[in-house]
């Protein structure tokens, strides 16, 4: 059978099912509580936030973004199945907007992971942010929203940057720092639940 | 009410190497000399000033010091208070003042960590915090004398997006 016949439904259903990755980064996530309650009621366009990264399709990086938290940016980014993608809201993830000389945040978003839309503004009001998701279900709409795409085919000069900022092998060094943390956690409740029975 | 100039004067009469007035309405401030810093604090918690809100530093490179300002909260007197002491810049050493107000230690080593200001007898002073290794090894501090701008530059490589001879930043 030929799946492009089907492809405007498909499309139809992403654009109308987008699920949120609730991971607020910086102030701007002080905006999602209008936004997902009852004066802006992000759930009539079927946006929902959503328990894991795994589900996810819409990554919302809402203001600044220091070094750590980009870390697990990422790695959350490419915990997600495709078609993802990213909406980034404030100056701050375009050019640093306020912290643009201070030591712990990143100045351009877009060098280190790919993004679809950005809204300006500092912080973006709830109609902008709002105006920002039409936009971008134009863009599932019509098949402009790739940076899945473009993340896959530039994951080199992604990579490139992202190691430069972190030093090669940063994955492999935030695993181990937090592996025997979470080890001994896992320990400490075998030893509760033995003590239970 | 509290009669704010009455209380100031009760503390200096208790604590007579002490200087103090009030600033305006729930605002009063001491400074003291760095080596008298914990008596001081003992004096002020047994007089129901029972909270300290932060430590801040204030880097004074033309006097050659560095400023503490350990803010202390009362509620029963229901005033905030500034307790300023100085310390000079390149032998920056004071004792903490962690058994008084537990809760220095977090502020302590924040201003260890951001002003380099030693607190003696505080032992987690060289525990990580909040800076990242490579800050540490690049040596960041918000003391003046440090090249902020340029150490952003260097590591978020943005050279090319400021004109050093504009009075303003292009970005
Ligand atoms: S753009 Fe403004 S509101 Fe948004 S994260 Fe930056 S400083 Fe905060």
């Amino acid at each position: 059978m030929d799946w492009k016949l089907w492809e405007p439904l498909i499309e139809f259903a992403r654009k109308r099912s987008l699920w949120i990755v609730s991971f607020c980064t910086g102030c701007g996530g002080i905006e999602m509580p209008p936004l997902m309650t009852s004066r802006y009621d992000l759930e009539r366009f079927g946006m929902m936030p959503n328990p894991a990264p795994r589900m996810a399709d819409l990554f919302l990086i809402t203001g600044y973004v220091t070094p750590k938290t980009l870390k697990r940016i990422i790695i959350t980014y490419e915990m997600q199945p495709d078609p993802k993608y990213v909406i980034a809201h404030g100056s701050c993830t375009i050019n640093g907007g306020i912290y643009w000389d201070a030591y712990n945040a990143i100045k351009r978003l877009d060098a280190y992971i790919p993004v679809d839309v950005y809204i300006a503004g500092c912080m973006p009001r709830p109609e902008s942010v709002m105006e920002g998701i039409n936009k971008m279900m134009e863009m599932i709409e019509n098949g402009t929203a790739d940076s899945w795409k473009r993340y896959k085919e530039n994951y080199e000069w992604y990579k490139k940057n992202q190691d430069e900022l972190f030093g090669e092998g940063w994955r492999e060094k935030e695993a181990r720092r937090w592996i025997p943390w979470i080890m001994d956690d896992l320990k400490r409740a075998e030893k509760e639940r033995e003590k239970n029975d | 009410m509290t009669d704010y100039e009455a209380l100031v004067a009760k503390i200096l009469e208790k604590a007579p190497y002490a200087e103090g007035e009030v600033r305006r309405e729930r605002r009063i401030e001491f400074r003291i000399s760095p080596d008298r810093i914990r008596d001081f604090l003992k004096l002020l918690k047994d007089n129901g000033f029972e909270l300290l809100l932060q430590i801040t530093a204030v880097d004074w490179p033309d006097r050659g010091e560095i400023e503490l300002i350990y803010q202390v909260f009362s509620i029963t007197h229901r005033t905030h208070t500034f307790v300023r002491t100085a310390i000079p810049r390149d032998n920056s050493v004071v004792p903490t003042v962690m058994d008084i107000y537990p809760v220095a230690e977090t502020y302590e080593r924040d201003a260890h960590e951001f002003f380099q200001v030693v607190f003696e007898g505080n032992p987690k002073l060289e525990m990580p915090w909040i800076l990242e290794e490579e800050d540490k090894e690049a040596g960041l501090s918000y003391r003046k004398d440090f090249d902020m701008l340029g150490y952003v530059k260097r590591k978020y490589k943005i050279l090319d997006r400021f004109d050093e001879d504009k009075g303003t930043y292009v970005i």
